[in-house]
């Protein structure tokens, strides 16, 4: 399970703060690692690391065999004869290959992370950090891959796996993986790391409650059979859409690398690099120098990878080296980079693109720096304003409408933003043809808005030029977040807001104490956004299904709502939604298994929300933009359609010998080169 | 009790006065805090004084005045730069702009707006986008405009203001119960002094920025909750001096007299005490208060203080720490006001401490 497709929680928001940290700070996502560990050794790198002084050496193949056999409806074993007749095997068939044959291999990326890790496991306490993704999830090749470019829910092309079938009355779908598929370390990759990647992140030693839930017996998967060394099946329990991919997206895990896992493996496999099918390791060497030095750390290219002549990967993962430099400060980082130390850098934000880096600035019009924008289209997060329909004031929809007309997201969009992103209409947005096409949120507008506050009662103002009604109540709610660097965001709205007589009471907190807030729906409204993976379809149950909202949303009639209902606290249902048409359509949403059907409910799903008027969408970051040295080259038209920086696909590469020549010129004002400013908008949205 | 006409706090304050570094610093600083007292006069979006269709009105203070008092049409407030500039519209406007703008002065209409005519929290650029700039006279704004296009001056005496606030409130928190306690410990001595002397070394050793961390990611921090905390961790160094100033008083015959003519041990404190220990607490004030702005500001600096949108330094420090090289006069503007006040508070100290130096005016010399 990789973290891009992880779910909706409370991991998501931490997720997502980071996430915000990295595409609006610019900063590589890291949580600030005051306390990194220094007392454990790194272990070796080796299959079997040597047994440690205060680690004996420990075997778990027994504990797992009997796990195996204590869960035999899970872990089934058969025969290859056993196989169904009549599969239809595929390897996705025919896609555009990744990457470009002009690129060049070798050299050094230098790249740049916010702090040393804290950990080089994949899973357990401190693993979800931004360091996974050069451990993990930019590097480790699953059993297929998701084709970045192609839209459609058979986009994948093997990557492990050479080749599967879909048994889709059966849930179930057969692997067959790639023979030569090899470990970082040599041994061949096998259908009993697929078994073993099921115990491990089943098993309570990873310290990880999230894995274990998703991986649970029974939660979406139901069954792992194993035919042969490279053949196996899983069945899942629904047969959704999304089947494919939540097989073929599993990453299969060493269990030759894992045999020592017991009770301490949160300590034990801290420093230890698991074995990877990707490209990219950590020699034994390199965990030997970061024990002492961690100013940097550097991954090596394998040089006998098994993919390196592989469809799809023979021109990616180019560098020979990803040196990562550890620059805590943001401001640091970028004076590194125009220094040359570092190879590019992330303009998300309009200050850097605009004022310390325009389109004009000598190193840019003199060919040394190319800027590039590349507009994506994945789902999006949905920044916006939740309002909890359970809170007084905003328990009317009058109220609700009213905040929707006296948000001034536009002025959000041209001053902090610059004009550059743009306005969020629903909640589920990105999905393709699953969002709605023509719903658009509500825009700011005085008039409206004082006439649906009059509708509330809100007639008159007093003398703060905020609304109060008959009763002598004032306009005023409590606008939390937990996003401080967003903090002029809410200042806007506030000051816009006044206009229309209403009062929001910013509150920013700090990110976890917001999410606990909200988490206990002890909010007015959040200023919040849930980070979705690319995914095929919306979810809607986490956040908007009536069990998520209250203990006992409705009286025994099953419509009238409680009216001693609770707040059911830590879920998603950030507005206290309890509709009852809304919880019959989720309910067949999420079993249906036809596509078609589910872009209907979908829709009139969205549909209901925007009546509602409880969430009032945003913005959109409808690109990722950034800066590179003239030596950092990419494809020719490169731009990856659901993807959400330019480096995730590692079809970049760098070209060294331009290295000398362009830094000299970097002090001579007379040389300059061809200028880059570009923008790849072939999927910039359509208005 | 009253110390002023006493001849000896005469002396005192002559002596402060004929310290000329510090009495201007003082006067200086006066000065500012009346200023920044009436700051709504000078640095405000509201108009001082408009007429319009032959009333008077003067909106600095009291209630908000929607735009329809003055002929415009919308509830909310009004915005008087724009009434001041339908009023007075630039030479190249159209004619009728200008026909009914000169008839509305021959009907008496004027406004008056502050020199600075800007709120702190607003932003000076309606409907452009957020970047600092540089000082621009013109546009008054003296000391050009932070990241979000607030004018800086404005923030600066407006953040002055919440310093000042907050350093009166601390000073007095602190004062009230390090003297209580300090006298009681003092005076009392034995096992009570010993138990509140062991409650401070336990005390003092707990993490004030912790603490502070910890209650600003739970709460949204108001100046009294940020009051609250540092009184809480800031009271403890007064303890000792008024303890050992206790003693000292205690052990003189004078207080043996009030004991002996049968004076209560409140009135021995408040009437004998206290007045006796009056000159160490004295010099402590300004460096205190000093230590109060100095620690809002780090605060601030760090995230940990006000909530948004309040004007500070310490915001303003670091809002111009990340923008050194693009917008160096945020950082020259909050670092210049910072380092001007502190420096007076301490001249003040200093001289206050030299012209109260008991060395000077003790009996025992």
């Amino acid at each position: 399970m990789s973290t891009r497709s992880s779910a909706r929680s409370t991991h998501c928001f931490v997720k997502n703060t980071i996430l915000l940290a990295a595409t609006l700070l610019l900063a590589a996502c890291a949580k600030p690692a005051s306390d990194a560990p220094t007392s454990t050794a790194p272990a070796a790198a080796s299959a079997s690391p040597a047994p440690h002084a205060s680690n004996p050496a420990r075997d778990n193949s027994a504990e797992v065999a009997a796990y195996y056999k204590a869960h035999p409806d899970f872990f089934v074993f058969k025969a290859p004869a056993d196989l169904p007749p009549g599969l239809s095997w595929t390897d996705g068939g025919p896609l555009p290959e990744l990457g470009s044959p002009a690129r060049k291999r070798g050299g050094t990326w230098q790249g740049r992370i916010q702090d040393f890790p804290r950990t080089l496991r994949i899973l357990g306490p401190d693993s979800n950090s931004g360091f996974r993704t050069y451990l993990q999830d930019d590097i480790f090749l699953k059993f297929g891959q998701l084709h970045p470019d192609v839209a459609g829910p058979h986009r994948f092309f093997p990557g492990v796996a050479s080749q599967w079938a879909v048994d889709l009355p059966a849930k179930t779908v057969y692997v067959r993986i790639d023979p030569a598929a090899r470990w970082s370390d040599g041994p061949a990759v096998t259908s009993d790391d697929v078994l073993f990647m099921f115990w491990l992140n089943q098993s309570t030693y990873i310290q990880a409650p999230w894995y274990n839930n998703f991986y649970g017996i029974g939660e979406n998967y139901t069954r792992i059979t194993r035919y042969d060394d490279l053949t196996f099946a899983i069945t899942l329990k629904d047969a959704r859409p999304d089947l494919l991919s939540r097989v073929l997206e599993l990453t299969p895990t060493p269990s030759h690398f894992y045999r020592e896992v017991g009770e301490d493996y949160v300590t034990r496999y801290n420093w230890r690099f698991a074995p990877t099918t990707g490209a990219y390791i950590l020699t034994d060497n390199e965990l030997k120098r970061t024990a002492t030095n961690r100013n940097h750390i550097s991954f090596e290219r394998l040089p006998n990878w098994w993919a390196n002549d592989k469809v799809q990967f023979r021109y990616r993962f180019n560098p020979a080296q990803i040196r990562l430099r550890v620059i805590r400060e943001t401001t640091t980082a970028w004076e590194s980079f125009l220094a040359g130390d570092l190879d590019a850098f992330g303009m998300n934000l309009a200050e850097y693109n605009y004022e310390r880096l325009p389109d004009n600035a000598p190193l840019v019009t003199r060919g040394l720096i190319a800027k590039s924008t590349f507009y994506n289209d994945i789902p999006r997060p949905n920044y916006g304003l939740w309002m909890n329909t359970a809170r007084p004031l905003l328990s009317e929809r009058e109220v609700r409408l009213g905040i929707q007309y006296a948000s001034n997201w536009a002025l959000v969009i041209a001053q902090y933003f610059r004009g550059d992103y743009t306005r969020l209409n629903t909640p589920s947005e990105g999905f393709g043809d699953m969002s709605h096409p023509t719903l658009r949120a509500r825009s700011f507008d005085l008039a409206l808005a004082a006439e649906h506050f009059a509708k509330a009662g809100f007639t008159k103002r007093g003398p703060d030029g905020i609304l109060v009604n008959a009763a002598g109540q004032r306009l005023s709610v409590t606008l939390t977040s937990g996003y401080e660097s967003l903090a002029p965001v809410l200042t806007i709205l506030q000051q816009e807001a006044r206009k229309a007589g209403l009062d929001f009471q910013v509150e920013i907190l700090d990110a976890s104490a917001a999410w606990k807030k909200v988490q206990e729906k002890n909010h007015d409204i959040t200023f919040s956004a849930f980070n979705v993976g690319v995914e095929l379809f919306p979810r809607y149950w986490e956040n908007y299904h009536s069990v998520n909202a209250y203990d006992q949303p409705y009286l025994p009639d099953g419509t009238t709502p409680n009216p001693v209902r609770k707040p059911k606290v830590q879920t998603n249902n950030l507005q206290s939604l309890a509709i009852p048409e809304i919880d019959a359509l989720i309910t067949r949403y999420d079993t249906s298994e036809n596509l078609d059907e589910m872009r209907v409910m979908a829709r009139k799903m969205e549909e209901i929300f925007y009546d509602e008027a409880s969430f009032s969408p945003g913005f959109v970051m409808p690109f990722y933009r950034i800066a590179t040295w003239r030596w950092v080259h990419f494809p020719e038209n490169f731009n990856a359609r659901f993807s959400t920086d330019a480096l995730e696909q590692n079809v970049h590469w760098l070209d060294e010998s331009q290295k000398p020549g362009t830094l000299a010129a970097r002090r001579d004002d007379s040389k300059a080169f061809p200028s880059s400013v570009r923008t790849y908008d072939q999927w910039k949205p359509k208005e | 009790m009253s110390f002023l006409p006493n001849p000896i706090t005469r002396k005192k304050l002559r002596r402060f006065r004929s310290l000329r570094r510090g009495y201007w610093s003082f006067l200086l600083l006066v000065a500012l805090v009346l200023f920044a007292c009436v700051a709504e006069l000078f640095i405000n979006h509201r108009a001082l004084a408009v007429r319009h269709d032959g009333r008077w009105f003067f909106p600095t203070y009291g209630a908000m005045l929607p735009g329809k008092t003055f002929g415009l049409d919308y509830e909310w407030e009004t915005d008087y730069r724009d009434l001041r500039a339908r009023l007075h519209p630039h030479a190249s406007a159209d004619a009728t702009t200008l026909a009914t703008a000169a008839a509305a002065r021959a009907r008496g209409d004027f406004i008056l707006l502050p020199v600075v005519p800007f709120n702190p929290i607003e932003n000076c650029y309606a409907g452009q986008y957020f970047k600092p700039r540089a000082p621009d006279l013109a546009q008054r704004h003296f000391l050009g405009t932070d990241t979000q296009n607030r004018d800086i001056l404005g923030r600066l005496v407006y953040g002055f203001r919440h310093a000042l606030i907050f350093s009166v409130w601390f000073v007095a928190g602190v004062y009230g119960l390090g003297i209580i306690l300090g006298c009681a410990m003092g005076y009392y001595g034995g096992t009570f002094d010993l138990l509140v002397q062991r409650l401070i070394e336990i005390w003092s050793n707990i993490p004030f920025l912790y603490i502070v961390i910890i209650v600003a990611s739970l709460i949204k921090p108001g100046l009294g909750w940020l009051v609250a905390i540092n009184v809480a961790f800031g009271w403890m160094g007064l303890t000792y001096y008024m303890r050992t100033e206790t003693y000292k008083e205690k052990a003189r015959d004078y207080v043996a007299a009030a004991r002996v003519l049968g004076a209560s041990d409140s009135r021995i404190i408040l009437h004998h005490i206290l007045p006796n220990t009056a000159a160490t607490l004295v010099t402590f004030v300004p460096f205190t208060v000093a230590g109060a702005i100095g620690s809002l500001t780090a605060l601030d600096f760090l995230g940990f203080g006000l909530p948004v949108p309040t004007p500070s330094w310490g915001e303003l420090l670091s809002q111009g720490t990340k923008q050194l090289t693009l917008a160096p006069w945020i950082v020259l503007s909050a670092f210049s006001a910072m380092t001007l006040v502190l420096i007076l508070v301490t001249f003040v100290g200093e001289a206050v401490r030299e012209a109260f130096d008991p060395k000077k005016f003790t009996l025992y010399r």
